[in-house]
């Protein structure tokens, strides 16, 4: 049967991985061919850029003609380089469609998966050089709570009097949150967890700031990139309060068969070196009328994401019946990105 | 067309013209020049990757050049400034030297931000008509056009005033002193841009003042006036050209009162947020005590305050101020304590912590310090050049009359032009 | 008949003598890479390919959990009729069946044919707790069950006579594919939500209408500890995923692991 056979070849490819990974750590003899095999190198995205994909205009700016053709150019390149028949949407937003995402933070447990499932979808770069991810997961805990800090612990006591302006223990929770947190086991007793990625802004401050308006707001209230028209200036990195943008310091490593062939122009495709990237709220599946891959993954169903337009949306029940808050609210950024708790 | 070929030819032969102090100079530099084009050439082919930079601190060693720079750029201004509006005489006739000065400096500038670009390759995005400036809502966008207006306004200024005093002819005060009068605003816009491109983002805290402008512009009229009070302190010693100990003087009480006032401002930020010390402080307290035992920028920031507090000591001591022997060490002093205190003690704690709350450290790579090291010695070898070459025609070494191969024609320009 | 029946526990005996000792409740025998969705052991997932070169799902290659759902109604059926006021006519929500997974060695069915048949072993008569002789090691979670504070026992969900099937407030036998219509008994607050959408998980599409794939109770929940001990969250502790890569020049991060908040002049 054709899907034994598929499966077979998932198997072989599986075991050939494998195969080659305990090669490459106990052979020392053939260490330079199998490290040719061993580390797909980073597919060099601009080795076989065309002079066409150097001098296009800004997405926003093409005709559809011109549209169609920067797609196709990259569909060729893409295919080529990694040896799977690759798509670039195009789509442009839904009418009658903005985006809006809301996140159980008492249900999160902090398992990162969102994380990692977001890199598998949206083609980051991974590896040692480096480690591209969008969502960024902060460890919240509870604790400083010291019966000595009552009467002493930094409250100045001369005359007996306790001044307070300089009481340095936040009594009853850790503010720093801790990004690299590596229990055994997650959720841990004391501690919480708080998941952040882009915002989506409606007033977003990094489009603002960016000098050749590669990245805009597009009607669905998606912030999305032109990766071939930003010129790297990092502005928008700087001026983001929600630590969502990520640059491209060298060329991206991204293995060919980890490589999800099903993209977007201004989302998940393959970017370039000196560029810059972030949440999309995975555009090439939202258009397409699919939940986002951190949405799916996510184990405990913390995290929700719908039309704010329908009243009958999973966010829009959210924010009908559920307390809700934004990240740096006092920003005026007007995130769609909401926070919520049963 | 003749005259000013003429013009540009003696121009360099001026400029290129010394004793064997002087290429050994240019020689020197160019070894960190060739450098440079080695560093910017490994950044280019490997991406930016090869820095110390990352996604927690992306802004660092090229920016905190580029904004000390743009305050030297700036400082051309103390120069002109009291030479036009209170017509004080001995300034007016090295106004050209600042202006060089700001040539060099908005030179690197630019040098600097070609260096902090991930793809300068598409530069041209910037380009209005080929590509996008997105102004006036970005700010970066503001800073390209005061940074290049001002470039255009100095090169136009200063070799104007060059070419006709080569030519012997008398300035065209309509064309020329609108030109000096923008410049003018115009040094100021430049830093106050750069300051403002920095300073509105709430993102970082730690920029987010409005105290930001004034204190870019205070410290640049101190940083700036040092740095060329050095460059005519050794104008006057290997070349014949004078400056009168007056101007030099005028130009290190604006140096002291400038730290002062800079000194000042240090002092009422470190106030604001100390008292609080609110999450907002976190940068400013990574600066000054460390965090958790990250310290890299603890000792950089205690040795600029004492440079800038000692010399300011030393400064307001007339004796000690107008003592030419000592003030060039204390110009040093104010210059690589701003250096620090602008530089890397402005731009690392505006993004450390991230706004997310992150901790990491930073010390650039050694192509970074490839890169910042060739640059400056690109724009000392420019400012070296720039200044040999205007010396040269103010000291009337070069002159067209004098100069012209065939001095016949010199009378009839236009004739000579057709040929 | 008598014996015929007899003869059929016996027959039911031998296999269930060859299956025991092997295996236990809810573990898979290992064929190809087993991944598995929200519950480890209780959501397993066999990887393969759905195109060329297209898996139908990725799973961590550190802990094993499903990250990324090529299809996502792979392998699921239509959920069936909600009883409750729910509005499902307008979408179609499918499930991926329980059944499988709980009864993945087929014991269940064996137990229920060989010795709980109401004969070898009569039905009980009541629902009244009473210590369990037998299976403290096929059902682990029997004897300490952490649902109820005690005013619940194994007959308040799990069907007397049937020991396939859970039980609804009539007596009615419900499938384990259907846990929601067994917990939305006591929870009916939670029930609400989750058919609403807030509570709970679904994949699929997001559009209101659009074909979606809902997560059942028991794929979350371990039904029989709900506590999950001190940290009380309704869910079993998992291994996290590794943590991000260091910022180029940091050796760790143990400054974030200092909780002093020590005041600069303390230094």
């Amino acid at each position: 049967m054709e899907k034994n056979s598929r499966e077979n070849n998932t198997a072989d490819i599986a075991s050939r991985r494998d195969f080659l990974r305990k090669a490459g750590t106990y052979t020392a003899a053939s260490l330079t061919g199998t490290a040719m095999l061993l580390s797909p190198k980073p597919s060099k995205a601009t080795a076989n850029v065309s002079w066409a994909e150097h001098f296009q205009k800004h997405y926003r700016l093409m005709t559809e003609e011109e549209k169609a053709e920067a797609i196709e150019r990259l569909e060729k390149r893409y295919s080529e380089e990694f040896g799977k028949k690759v798509s670039v949407d195009g789509s442009t937003a839904i009418d009658g469609v903005l985006f809006g995402y809301a996140l159980n933070i008492q249900k999160c447990i902090g398992c990162r998966r969102c994380v990692k499932a977001c890199v598998a979808e949206n083609n980051q770069s991974r590896g040692k050089e480096q480690e591209i991810e969008w969502i960024r997961v902060l460890r919240l805990e509870k604790g400083n709570f010291s019966e000595e800090d009552r009467d002493k612990g930094g409250y100045p006591d001369d005359y007996g009097i306790q001044v307070g302006g300089n009481a340095y223990k936040p009594a009853g929770v850790v503010l720093e949150g801790q990004h690299y947190y590596e229990p055994d086991k997650v959720p841990e007793k004391d501690a919480f967890y708080l998941p952040m990625q882009c915002m989506q802004c409606e007033k977003p401050p990094c489009v603002k700031v960016c000098p050749v308006r590669t990245t805009y707001r597009d009607p669905d209230g998606i912030v999305v990139i032109d990766y071939n028209w930003c010129i790297g200036c990092r502005m928008c990195i700087g001026a983001c309060p929600y630590w969502a943008r990520r640059f491209n310091w060298g060329e991206p490593d991204l293995p060919k068969e980890d490589m999800n062939p099903v993209t977007h122009y201004l989302g998940n495709r393959p970017r370039m070196k000196g560029v810059v990237e972030k949440c999309t709220f995975c555009i090439q599946r939202t258009r397409k009328g699919r939940w986002t891959a951190c949405v799916e993954v996510c184990p405990v169903g913390a995290r929700k994401m719908g039309n704010l337009l329908d009243p009958d949306s999973d966010v829009r029940k959210v924010l009908a019946t559920k307390k809700v808050f934004r990240l740096r609210a006092d920003l005026n950024t007007y995130p769609k990105f909401f926070y919520f708790m049963d | 067309m003749k005259r000013f070929s003429s013009f540009v030819f003696d121009f360099i032969r001026a400029a290129f013209s010394g004793g064997p102090l002087f290429w050994a100079w240019l020689l020197f530099l160019s070894f960190f020049i060739a450098a440079y084009g080695y560093g910017q050439y490994v950044q280019l082919v490997n991406g930016m990757i090869v820095t110390g930079l990352n996604d927690q601190i992306s802004w660092g060693f090229y920016l905190a050049n580029f904004v000390f720079m743009v305050g030297v750029a700036a400082a051309a201004v103390t120069v002109v400034f009291p030479a036009y509006i209170y017509k004080h005489h001995d300034m007016h006739k090295i106004v050209v030297l600042g202006e060089m000065v700001a040539i060099a400096a908005v030179i690197m500038c630019l040098l600097f931000v070609v260096a902090h670009m991930g793809r300068p390759d598409r530069a041209w995005h910037l380009v209005p008509g080929i590509g996008i400036l997105n102004w006036p809502n970005s700010m970066l966008a503001w800073d390209v056009i005061v940074l290049n207006g001002y470039l255009l306004l100095n090169i136009l200024g200063g070799f104007y005033f060059l070419y006709k005093k080569y030519t012997g002819e008398p300035i065209n005060k309509w064309f020329y002193l609108p030109i000096v009068y923008i410049a003018i605003v115009w040094a100021v816009s430049i830093h106050t841009v750069t300051a403002v491109l920095i300073n509105t983002m709430p993102a970082r805290p730690m920029w987010f003042h409005s105290i930001m402008p004034i204190k870019f512009i205070i410290t640049a009229f101190a940083a700036g006036p040092s740095l060329i009070i050095i460059v005519f302190l050794l104008v006057r010693r290997f070349t014949p050209f004078k400056i009168a100990d007056n101007a030099i003087h005028l130009l290190s009480q604006i140096v002291t009162w400038c730290l002062g006032i800079a000194l000042f401002f240090m002092l009422s930020e470190v106030v604001t947020e100390l008292y609080p010390s609110t999450e907002h402080a976190g940068g400013l307290k990574y600066l000054m005590f460390g965090h958790h035992g990250l310290n890299a920028l603890v000792p950089f920031y205690w040795t600029s305050l004492g440079l800038m507090v000692g010399a300011f000591i030393l400064l307001l001591i007339p004796r000690v101020r107008k003592n030419l022997k000592i003030l060039p060490f204390l110009c040093i002093a104010v210059f690589l304590g701003i250096w620090i205190e602008k530089g890397m003690g402005l731009m690392l704690p505006g993004v450390i912590p991230t706004p997310v709350g992150e901790y990491a450290e930073y010390t650039p790579s050694n192509i970074e310090y490839m890169i910042v090291a060739g640059i400056w010695a690109f724009g000392f070898f420019a400012l070296t050049i720039l200044i040999k070459g205007a010396t040269g025609i103010m000291l009337e070494k070069v002159k067209y009359q004098e100069t012209t191969e065939q001095p016949s024609t010199s009378k009839h320009p236009g004739t000579a032009a057709t040929a | 008949m008598t014996s015929n029946k007899w003869c059929g526990n016996l027959i039911g005996l031998c296999f269930l003598a060859a299956v025991l000792p092997s295996t236990t409740y809810g573990e898979a025998t290992p064929a190809g890479k087993q991944c598995f969705e929200s519950r480890k052991d209780m959501s397993q997932v066999q990887q393969k390919a759905i195109h060329p070169g297209e898996p139908n799902v990725k799973c961590s290659p550190t802990t094993g959990a499903v990250l990324w759902w090529g299809d996502p109604f792979d392998g699921t059926i239509p959920m069936g009729d909600m009883p409750v006021e729910a509005d499902y006519s307008h979408e179609e929500a499918v499930v991926r069946p329980r059944e499988p997974q709980i009864d993945r060695n087929k014991l269940l069915t064996i137990c229920s044919m060989a010795c709980h048949n109401g004969q070898y072993v009569p039905y009980p008569k009541d629902k009244l707790p009473r210590p369990l002789r037998m299976h403290n090691d096929i059902v682990p979670d029997a004897m300490k069950l952490k649902h109820g504070k005690g005013a619940i026992w194994c007959l308040d969900c799990h069907h007397a006579a049937e020991r396939t099937k859970l039980i609804d407030h009539f007596g009615n036998p419900i499938s384990f594919n259907e846990p929601q219509k067994l917990c939305g008994k006591c929870h009916g607050q939670v029930y609400r939500r989750w058919r609403e959408g807030i509570h709970g998980k679904r994949i699929g599409m997001w559009k209101v209408g659009a074909k979606k794939r809902w997560w059942v109770c028991t794929e979350c929940h371990n039904p029989h500890d709900v506590e999950h001990g001190e940290q009380q969250s309704g869910f079993a502790q998992l291994d996290p995923e590794p943590a991000p890569m260091l910022p180029k020049g940091m050796k760790n991060a143990d400054h974030e692991r200092l909780h002093e908040h020590t005041h600069y002049s303390g230094h």
